[in-house]
């Protein structure tokens, strides 16, 4: 049985399987999202405990709109970090900019264990709380994935969409035919860094208490295991990957100890049984023909 | 140019397909939305607490770490529970049956809410864990938000029992029991100037002890003369060791993480340290012995409980550890979760005999229990124990122990060499 907590905690899975997917649809391999998630939750959790502008109260309350505020802020400073490092790292292609990105979550996540106001390893902690049970959190992210998955949808028909579509199948091409071929992956990667940073606020608050673990490499494998399972051609495959995978942990609870082994059983055997995801194209195809008169196939 | 529907161009094609495509995410993600929404609706109303009190045994939950890198110490937590639900069993004549839901809290944050979630969903009176403090910060304001007790067994960083007065812990914190293990390192060689401190920056646990350590050293006039960071996950310390033996320390202290700790302790021995070594809370588990081996023989440890302590609760407690695990000695942290365990029912078994569980709804009788627990006196394994009002642990007796090992190596024991009562802590 799933509870409104493990839903908020599945939804914030969806929205970091997005984001790995966004700079993937233009054929960028960025293990960066782990970064800027921590960049957003640490904003997040400074914010709301050093600065009382924000109206935190005593009781551990926190207004609504500050919460809407920092998401803002969160989604805005990650989008501008990697605006910044972007333009550097996205000279890198395939496995090289993957250990490129690899490199910024270490950077980010000894930066947050050093700085001296990030609580060090301990972190930062007492974060109040604008809701006062997992509805409102569930609603929040649910309206960020809703929002996100709009976005995703509208790229495919907008020049962008299709620039990187266009980027992703050769990117050779792609230049020869007048693309602006830096600037379109800069988009992609910045909308992604937008994504985690958003989510990585609104987790901060979620889960009480935000340190530089969040940020780690083994949440950059998690999250690329989310696009690998659910599919990487279509936007609803990362959230689908999301959401299983995050819930799959906690649904196998009455298995007992051998609930992680099932776990990474359904990992390994995901992508060897559906290579392109849980949600393909073709699947998507035969969804949207469905209940429709049948069309002719070959002429 | 024009193409009919019975022979459409690849570009007529492209476009069908695109178009069904667009119907087909359109379709998935309003099932995936309705799901979601129903998924949210059946779970919106999570707690029990308003429902009365069943008549039948009354639920503790446990979440501790069963699995991710803390799991060394939830394995011992586990059998400490476990020992704790026989000896209470044996002992419970006319009182209230009380058993255990263990869960797996894992290592990390997001586990931990899970656990703790499902727990006070499936209607628990009180919660047990979790295992790292870093988790509890996470974990406990769910359970205060939600009037839940929690007894921490394992948490021993500052500010935990502060996350709110339906949170408390048997485990000391590290400022009581760490300076102890110096101050018998001193005892025995007078003339030691020289220290070398080693933590790992990347653990809460560490981090926080670390600077209790150097307090301690502080106060009696020491000033390492080098300190080594490492990292939580490291297992090779060559690079940090050098570098400290170039000092030539005359006393080395250890905050580290139970694996990491034994093969740090190894390789200091492995590459020709041989003066003392004292270690923290985290080597404080039998586990390491076939870590550093013959090597982790001399090494100095301070602790919340001694096997040596001769009271009836304790030779329970060892004669019950010694039918599970056979001739061994039980560690503090497996003392601890017997302790977290029995602080609960003594204090069930005091509320059901006033009459505190009758006619009451899960939630009164959580907050009924949690003034009974830190009401209470416990005479425990780990020595006479209270809360204060807050729920901080008041324990009065502390150990200094030596690890001595087998001649085979294998297998060792914590030998007492040491105990302190601190003056001021109320039983």
């Amino acid at each position: 049985m799933i509870d409104n907590g493990l839903l908020v905690q599945m939804l914030l899975g969806a929205l970091l399987g997005l984001s790995v997917y966004l700079p993937l649809a233009a054929g960028q391999l960025s293990l960066a999202t782990p970064a800027f998630y921590a960049v957003g939750g640490t904003l997040a959790a400074l914010l709301s405990t050093r600065w009382s502008v924000l109206g935190a109260t005593a009781a551990g309350g926190f207004p609504v709109l500050s919460l809407l505020l920092e998401l803002v802020l969160g989604g805005a400073l990650a989008g501008t970090l990697a605006l910044l490092v972007g333009r550097l790292v996205l000279r890198l292609r395939g496995i090289y900019l993957a250990i490129a990105t690899i490199a910024l979550v270490e950077i980010v996540r000894v930066a947050i264990l050093n700085l001296p106001f990030t609580g060090g390893a301990i972190g930062i902690f007492s974060i109040p709380q604008p809701f006062t049970d997992a509805s409102g959190y569930l609603l929040t992210a649910l309206i960020l994935l809703v929002l996100t998955g709009w976005i995703c949808q509208r790229l495919d028909t907008m020049p962008l969409g299709r620039a990187m579509a266009a980027i992703r199948d050769d990117e050779l091409a792609a230049g020869c035919m007048g693309i602006d071929t830096t600037r379109v992956k800069l988009t992609a990667f910045v909308l992604s860094a937008v994504v985690a940073g958003t989510s990585g606020a609104l987790a901060a608050h979620f889960l009480n208490t935000w340190n530089a673990r969040q940020g780690s490499f083994d949440v950059s494998i998690t999250t690329l295991a989310f696009v690998i399972l659910g599919g990487s051609r279509a936007w609803l495959g990362p959230v689908v990957g999301g959401l299983l995978l995050t819930a799959l942990p906690e649904l196998l609870r009455p298995v007992g100890d051998v609930r992680l082994v099932l776990f990474g059983l359904v990992i390994v055997l995901g992508p060897v049984l559906a290579p392109r995801g849980l949600v393909s194209p073709e699947l998507l195809e035969r969804l949207g023909r469905w209940g429709s008169p049948t069309r002719e196939q070959k002429p | 140019m024009t193409s009919s529907p019975a022979t459409p161009s690849p570009t007529g094609r492209r476009a069908v397909r695109s178009d069904e495509r667009r119907r087909g995410v359109l379709r998935l993600a309003s099932l995936l939305l309705a799901g979601i929404g129903a998924i949210a609706w059946l779970g919106r109303s999570a707690d029990p607490a308003s429902r009365p009190l069943a008549a039948g045994p009354l639920s503790l939950g446990a979440a501790i770490a069963l699995t991710g890198n803390a799991n060394l110490y939830g394995q011992d937590q586990r059998i400490g529970l476990a020992l704790a639900e026989r000896w209470a069993q044996q002992d419970a004549a006319g009182g209230r049956a009380v058993r255990v839901w263990l869960e797996d809290g894992a290592s990390d944050e997001p586990s931990a809410i899970a656990a703790f979630n499902l727990l006070i969903r499936q209607g628990v009176i009180a919660l047990i864990g979790p295992t790292l403090s870093q988790q509890a910060f996470a974990a406990d304001p769910i359970a205060q938000r939600q009037g839940v007790p929690v007894v921490a067994p394992s948490n021993t960083a500052k500010g935990i029992p502060q996350i709110g007065h339906f949170i408390s812990r048997v485990s000391a914190q590290s400022s009581v029991i760490a300076p102890l293990s110096i101050d018998e390192a001193l005892r025995r060689d007078p003339s030691i100037q020289r220290v070398a401190v080693f933590y790992a920056h990347d653990d809460a646990y560490s981090t926080a002890e670390v600077q209790i350590f150097d307090k301690a050293l502080a106060a009696r006039g020491l000033t390492p003369v080098t300190v080594q960071r490492t990292q939580l996950a490291d297992n090779d310390f060559q690079t940090p060791i050098t570098n400290a033996l170039q000092r030539a320390p005359q006393l080395v202290v250890l905050s580290v993480q139970a694996v990491a700790g034994g093969n740090l302790i190894r390789q200091l021995r492995e590459l020709g340290y041989r003066g003392q070594i004292v270690v923290g809370n985290g080597l404080n588990t039998p586990n390491i012995y076939p870590i550093c081996q013959r090597w982790c023989d001399g090494i100095l440890i301070a602790q919340a409980y001694s096997p040596e302590l001769n009271t009836p609760i304790n030779r329970d407690f060892q004669r019950l550890y010694r039918q599970a695990r056979g001739d061994r000695r039980p560690p503090q942290i497996t003392a601890q979760a017997f302790t977290a365990y029995q602080v609960l029912h003594e204090a069930i078994q005091r509320l059901h005999s006033k009459g505190g569980l009758t006619g009451v709804t899960l939630g009164q009788a959580r907050v009924r229990l949690m003034h009974e627990l830190l009401a209470g006196r416990y005479e425990t394994p780990l020595g006479p124990i209270g809360f204060s009002p807050e729920g901080e642990v008041q324990q009065q007796r502390f150990y200094v122990a030596e690890v001595r090992m087998d001649p085979s190596g294998r297998d060792g024991r914590f030998a007492l060499v040491g105990q302190r009562s601190l003056n001021g802590a109320r039983p």
